[in-house]
């Protein structure tokens, strides 16, 4: 298999599934920490980073097929297209966006990495990569940190259209934009000063 | 430039004398922690005690007379007010005693820049691993050179973390480095485990593995909360490292005289072809010599500040350090 990227936790190759082009994501061992630990880490987040796809794709969010599952290791679809990061000058619609992630966290799927380099421009239109870092829950914290990454990364009028199509479409996103003006207000760093 | 430096943020109270960036003294006394952990004002007590024994100590050993000390500094923060208060004060009086320039100096900033400068590394990641800091820095250069912090503990310093699970199972003495010892001969159980991104936490390892005090061998416990610990700042590590293009790291802090965790981040560092640097053990628990080291750079490039400004702060964060 011929290997695409590597991240500090998973190594990306590119293989192929019943002759359809794929994509092998695995979580190799890690020699630093004991094998009991290291097994533990791999098998649960595999299977968590499948279980977060297959949700989002159930509620009608556009993933990459779920092709292949073992032990540490995910196979799915190649998706084709350009990472929005890369999109300089295309048209993008950023209110597509905004619905997806509104129905993700509408299946309680926080992605934990929502950033450019995780979203996918098809000709299908935009396609959520790289759950690596999801969560399945109701944290209200993971969804808003989910918005400020994406806002913290594109401008003003495209962060505007993609906040407008995520209201309309997520009966919760009130409390979502609170918790987000929240934590904007915290900063990263609160300093607390002593009495 | 003869440089003393006091260090004085929690149970030790050092003193350093540095001269052109050579450590010539580098001597401390500790209050004794015991087994209830620290009590600011009785820690205070202790250090204003031996203040003025570690100063003729840090002089004998580095063979000068304190009239021959042509700049001072001090520890400014972050750490127990009443504590760094002692140093400061110390300080303050040799500086003004001899008429010579001060700076304040920040605790973390002074750990991160001496590990360098003993690893003769040019722009590492640095994990600094202490009693209260867990952090992940890179120097960020400019203008107004301070490290950036890419990653942190939310709660917790490892190091407190470690101690206070030592108290908990009633390991004497009740330290991190006691936990290491049983850790030696103990088998695995699964613990929390929480990093998020380049972030971890601390507390809740902490609670279950308190939870489990008495039901399982101590020696099991300290093997699992410690191989737990480490691999969680290991893989935030890893991940800065990527996401940063570094080649290097550094580990400094109390925590960094463990064994099992240099093992641990060499083993990272091995995997993706980086260098791996670290101080002696004498600075990476709390000392003066650290202090000095970074006082000398700052007076040599023009740094110091008026005496009546010469102030602490408990939570003088290593971000808003300017480092000279």
């Amino acid at each position: 298999m011929r290997q695409l990227s590597e991240g500090a936790e998973a190594r990306v190759y590119a293989t192929s599934v019943f002759g359809k082009e794929a994509v092998a994501k695995v979580r190799h061992a890690k020699a630093y920490r004991i094998k009991v630990l290291d097994e533990t880490l791999r098998k649960t987040r595999t299977r968590r980073e499948a279980r977060a796809m297959a949700r989002a794709a159930e509620a009608g969010v556009r993933v990459p097929e779920l092709l292949g599952l073992g032990m540490f290791s995910i196979y799915m679809e190649k998706v084709k297209g350009k990472l929005l990061k890369d999109t300089t000058g295309a048209r993008v619609r950023y209110g597509e966006i905004g619905r997806m992630l509104a129905k993700m966290h509408g299946a309680d799927v926080i992605h934990g990495d929502f950033t450019p380099a995780n979203i996918m421009i098809s000709s299908s239109g935009p396609c959520v990569i790289d759950f690596g870092l999801a969560e399945i829950g109701e944290s209200m914290e993971g969804k808003a940190i989910d918005l400020l990454l994406i806002k913290r990364s594109i401008g003003k009028r495209e962060y505007s259209e993609l906040s407008k199509a995520y209201s309309k479409a997520y009966a919760d996103s009130k409390k979502i934009f609170a918790r987000l003006a929240d934590i904007e207000r915290r900063g990263r760093y609160q300093i607390r000063t002593l009495a | 430039m003869l440089t003393i430096g006091i260090e004085s943020s929690a149970h030790t109270f050092g003193v350093g004398i540095v001269d052109k960036g050579r450590v010539l003294a580098n001597e401390k006394l500790m209050y004794d922690v015991g087994s209830r952990g620290m009590i600011p004002s009785k820690v205070a007590e202790t250090h204003v005690k031996n203040a003025r024994t570690v100063i003729r100590m840090a002089l004998d050993k580095a063979k000068v007379e304190m009239r021959d000390i042509e700049g001072v500094g001090y520890t400014r923060g972050p750490g127990i007010g009443a504590c760094l208060q002692v140093g400061q004060l110390a300080a303050k009086t040799i500086a003004a005693g001899l008429g010579v320039k001060i700076v304040p100096v920040n605790h973390a900033v002074a750990h991160a820049e001496i590990t360098k400068h003993e690893a003769g590394f040019g722009d590492p990641i640095t994990l600094y691993v202490s009693g209260g800091n867990s952090q992940l820095l890179k120097l960020a250069k400019g203008p107004s050179p301070h490290y950036q912090i890419l990653g942190e503990t939310f709660d917790i310093g490892v190091g407190n973390m470690l101690d206070a699970f030592a108290r908990e199972i009633k390991l004497k003495p009740a330290w991190g480095s006691t936990v290491a010892r049983f850790a030696a001969n103990g088998k695995y159980i699964e613990m929390p485990y929480t990093v998020k991104g380049m972030d971890f936490a601390f507390t809740g390892l902490l609670t279950y593995a308190s939870s489990l005090a008495g039901k399982e061998s101590k020696e099991d416990l300290c093997y699992s909360i410690q191989e737990t610990s480490f691999a969680m700042l290991c893989e935030a590590t890893e991940r800065a490292l990527l996401l940063t293009n570094s080649d290097e790291l550094c580990v400094c802090g109390g925590v960094a005289q463990s064994s099992r965790l240099k093992e641990m981040l060499a083993s990272v560092c091995k995997e993706h072809g980086m260098r791996f640097g670290f101080a002696a053990n004498e600075f990476n628990a709390d000392n003066g010599g650290m202090i000095a080291y970074v006082a000398e750079r700052m007076l040599r490039n023009g740094f110091s500040v008026p005496l009546e400004r010469c102030d602490i702060e408990q939570r003088y964060r290593i971000d808003r350090a300017v480092v000279y």
